[in-house]
């Protein structure tokens, strides 16, 4: 794939706050981008940078191999959805969508044809002489969606788009986007903090945190090999030990942790750690067994249920080792997955828990190392 | 547009309870003494003496004798100049005002706001300063040597009229602009620019349709205060500044035909009242 889109060295303070620091960034022509962090994190700066809205104050912004950080916002081939649509009241749908066109001056009746099409796209035919404010959330978000992808930008960004939705509509709309894209092909660069969201919709997702991109890869690898401590307690709910490592061979590194000396694989996220260092093990919660099973992984500890979950699909259960007793874990139980003994545990029984070295990776214990 | 919100007999009784203290007291002193009025204007007066026998011989006088008309012709004509001046100097200040920052921003609000605070006969006589033969434009103008002897046509006619008008009433157009132009979500803005908008284009096309309401509404104080208005002209007017809002007051003042004075103002009190409604039809009363 060839690159749309590459920030560099992307700056921007707010008075004294750093909202995106040094961000370097390539996006590919035709693929969905998340920028996924949590509120705060400077994602929409990077976006609205992008968009031209801000300037940034170092850096550059190459699109089609030129820098754009001062080509005026009216004047890039980028169009945005915003996060509250700002469609204009006074216009009619039509009229929105028409936006763009009209001040153009195209011929009316491709304008006619244009729009038509738009709206049938984004399933909102017969609805152009309505008002904005007569539509719902989704349909608002539609049309927002149809005023800017009627100009057929070279990239859409999309500013949380679907924030002010409900959960059941949010679902809907992601998979209407993400069809949405693979029809018309154009590059989309969405903003969210929803992980779920970023993770659904996207071929990849860049994670920003206090303004500094901690990854960029694809969901599947963000969620199985994070490459830092952010990124790894961003994506899903993770269990993490704390310890010191005591030998690095070339397939297991080895860490001293309160739970007792716990065995990781190698991974490209311990690269630059050495012995001695401190580190963290990350363990997802549905990989951690519990149960006869868990007696032969290759970490095994003796522990104690403190509390149990139970959400539906899954039941979740807090446990704490003997040897730790102020850390708690958390274990996801999948009925089908562990024996009988594990699940119809009560609180305060005992019960040996285990996991696999492959199943754990380890980070450095400061932020953004092993930042590839 | 306006919504009705279809609201429950007990909200009903409790909007009511709250809104019976501000009813009672326009009904009092502006309900009954407009209606005092009308029923005015249909007495007569003789020899000094008003008698209480309906008549609509007021109203044939303002109709029948040219002069009524004219003056109310004049009055429209003024208080119509005042509106589309104000508003064209109006609109720029409001945007500048709008579109300011911090401190500017406060202090730009606080000159249109603070002659608000200050008694309108006040404002009225600060113009005769600023016009009259010793005022400040002469004695600039001659300082200049622009001119060698005091302008006399500065004051005391139709213009100073207009002029005063204008400078102590443009207060109650760019509020309302400006309040309107506050409530446009930058976002609107925002999305017009990524559209590809030029300036002009996000200043005709999204700023000024969705500031209209608070045109219209400052178009309407305007358009109502001037055509009111009476001590401007008695003020800054001169012989050859009379108006129909003067001639009313002088009925009720000295030539003591009350009657004649309700009905004149009957009248003008049912322009303001038209100009009124129409405005709400588009939106005005909803801004302020």
């Amino acid at each position: 794939m060839n690159e749309i889109l590459r920030l560099e060295n992307l700056s921007k303070r707010f008075d004294s706050v750093v909202a995106v620091d040094s961000v370097n960034l390539s996006i590919y022509n035709g693929e969905f981008l998340a920028i996924l962090g949590p509120s705060g994190s400077g994602k929409t700066t990077i976006l609205r940078m992008i968009a031209g809205f801000e300037k940034p104050d170092s850096g550059r912004i190459i699109f089609d191999g030129e820098d754009i950080a001062e080509v005026p916002v009216n004047k890039r081939p980028f169009n945005t959805v915003f996060q509250d649509y700002a469609l204009f009241p006074n216009l009619t749908v039509f009229h929105n969508v028409a936006y763009g066109l009209s001040i153009r001056r195209v011929d009316r009746r491709e304008i006619r044809e244009r729009v038509h099409e738009a709206l049938e796209m984004v399933a909102l035919p017969g609805y152009g002489e309505r008002y904005t404010d007569q539509l719902s959330g989704g349909q608002r978000q539609r049309v927002a969606l149809a005023r800017a992808l009627i100009l057929r930008p070279r990239i859409l960004l999309l500013d949380e788009p679907l924030g002010a939705l409900d959960l059941a509509l949010r679902k809907q709309m992601q998979i209407t986007l993400k069809q949405i894209q693979e029809k018309v092909g154009i590059t989309f660069i969405h903003v969210t903090h929803d992980q779920e969201e970023g993770l659904s919709i996207s071929d990849r997702v860049a994670i920003v945190h206090q303004g500094v991109l901690q990854q960029v890869d694809t969901p599947r690898r963000l969620y199985f090999q994070p490459s830092n401590r952010f990124t790894a307690g961003f994506m899903g709910e993770n269990n993490m030990i704390g310890g010191r490592i005591t030998s690095i061979d070339s397939e297991q590194v080895c860490l001293d942790s309160p739970l007792g000396p716990i065995r990781s694989r190698q991974c490209l996220s311990c690269r630059g750690l050495g012995v001695g260092d401190e580190a963290v093990i990350i363990v997802r919660p549905e990989n951690i067994l519990a149960g006869s099973a868990a007696a032969t992984a290759a970490n095994s500890f003796k522990a104690v249920v403190r509390r149990r979950v139970f959400t539906g699909s899954e039941e979740k259960m807090l446990v704490a080792t003997e040897a730790a007793p102020q850390l708690e874990l958390m274990i996801k139980l999948h009925f089908i997955q562990h024996d009988d003994q594990a699940v119809g545990l009560e609180d305060s029984a005992g019960v040996q828990i285990g996991f696999s070295p492959e199943n754990c990776w380890i980070v450095g214990a400061e932020r953004g190392q092993g930042n590839g | 547009m306006a919504r009705k919100t279809p609201a429950g007999g007990a909200r009903r009784a409790e909007m009511l309870s709250l809104l019976a203290p501000t009813s009672a007291w326009l009904v009092v002193f502006t309900v009954i003494p407009i209606l005092m009025f009308v029923v005015y204007s249909f007495w007569t007066v003789r020899n000094q003496m008003i008698f209480r026998e309906l008549s609509v011989s007021n109203y044939v006088r303002f109709f029948t004798n040219p002069m009524y008309p004219a003056l109310l012709l004049r009055s429209l004509i003024i208080a119509f100049g005042v509106t589309v001046t104000t508003l064209v100097f109006s609109y720029p200040l409001a945007l500048k005002i709008s579109r300011s920052r911090g401190r500017l921003k406060s202090v730009l609000y606080m000159l249109i706001f603070i002659p608000l605070m200050t008694s309108y006969i006040v404002r009225i006589y600060t113009m005769r300063l600023v016009l009259g033969s010793n005022g400040v434009l002469n004695n600039f103008l001659l300082f200049l040597g622009v001119i060698q002897e005091p302008l006399q046509i500065l004051l005391f006619n139709r213009f100073a009229i207009f002029l005063t008008l204008c400078v102590i009433l443009s207060p109650f157009m760019v509020m309302p602009i400006y309040t309107s132009l506050e409530r446009i979500p930058r976002s609107y803005i925002e999305a017009a620019q990524d559209l590809g908008s030029t300036e002009l284009q996000i200043f005709w096309r999204v700023i000024f349709p969705n500031a209209r309401p608070g045109l219209i509404a400052g178009c309407m104080f305007i358009f109502v205060l001037s055509l009111g208005d009476f001590m401007t002209p008695i003020l800054v007017g001169g012989k050859q500044g009379t108006t129909l809002s003067k001639v009313i007051q002088v009925n009720f003042g000295f030539a003591y035909d009350w009657p004649l004075g309700a009905a004149l103002s009957v009248v003008l009190l049912s322009i303001s009242m038209v100009v009124i409604l129409v405005s709400n039809l588009f939106g005005a009363l909803r801004e302020v």
